[in-house]
């Protein structure tokens, strides 16, 4: 299955808006780059699974609240 | 020195690129290697400490991104090698010596960054939890 089969969308911004966060503020949480939220964000990256762990965690919510698997 | 944020650390960068260019071309210009070389390594050692100093953070994406740049450098990079030096080892051969010899030194690279490539995936493969296939 190649990555043309499949979408992985997310609510990163919407519960980043929730917890009033700036892109800035969240990627120092994570310890990764304001591009990658911002590549995140836009769907335009595939988090690996640690940070997706990571960004559950911070938010306290399951992985599959945030990020949703779709077939195309 | 406090620590600093990328903007000023990628300020700093190029504050440092053009002062050591400025001092290599005078070193250049007044044929002195020692000068171009104090400036090389004043420049160096200069942007080691302005980045321990600053918060470049290299994360997950950066990394794919190199991952992705260095394989798409190796696939277009050693065809295209491996056929200049085929070209210039049938071109050159018994008429030009020096196309010849550029021949066989673009072969070799070719043959050293296979060889580079080929054990790399194997370590890599073997870390990775591949080989055991039966």
């Amino acid at each position: 299955m190649n990555s043309e089969e499949y979408k992985v969308v997310n609510k990163l911004k919407v519960y980043r808006a929730m917890r009033n966060f700036t892109q800035e503020e969240l990627a120092q949480k994570l310890g990764v780059s304001r591009q990658t939220i911002i590549a995140i964000e836009n769907n335009k990256y595939l988090p690996s699974l640690p940070l997706a762990f990571k960004i559950s965690q911070l938010f306290k919510i399951n992985i599959e609240d945030i990020f949703e698997y779709q077939e195309e | 020195m406090s620590s600093m944020n990328i903007e000023k650390f990628k300020q700093i960068r190029v504050g440092v690129a053009f002062f050591v260019g400025f001092l290599v071309s005078i070193a250049v210009s007044i044929d002195s290697t020692v000068l171009a070389l104090a400036a090389i390594i004043t420049g160096i050692i200069f942007l080691v400490l302005a980045r321990s100093k600053a918060k470049v953070v290299v994360d997950e994406r950066d990394k794919t991104i190199r991952e992705k740049a260095a394989n798409i450098t190796y696939a277009i990079f050693a065809p295209t090698i491996a056929t200049g030096a085929l070209l210039l080892i049938l071109f050159g051969k018994g008429r030009y010596l020096y196309l010849e010899s550029l021949g066989m030194v673009l072969a070799y690279l070719t043959c050293f960054l296979i060889v580079v490539y080929a054990i790399s995936f194997w370590y890599l493969n073997k870390k990775y939890g591949g080989g055991n296939e039966l």
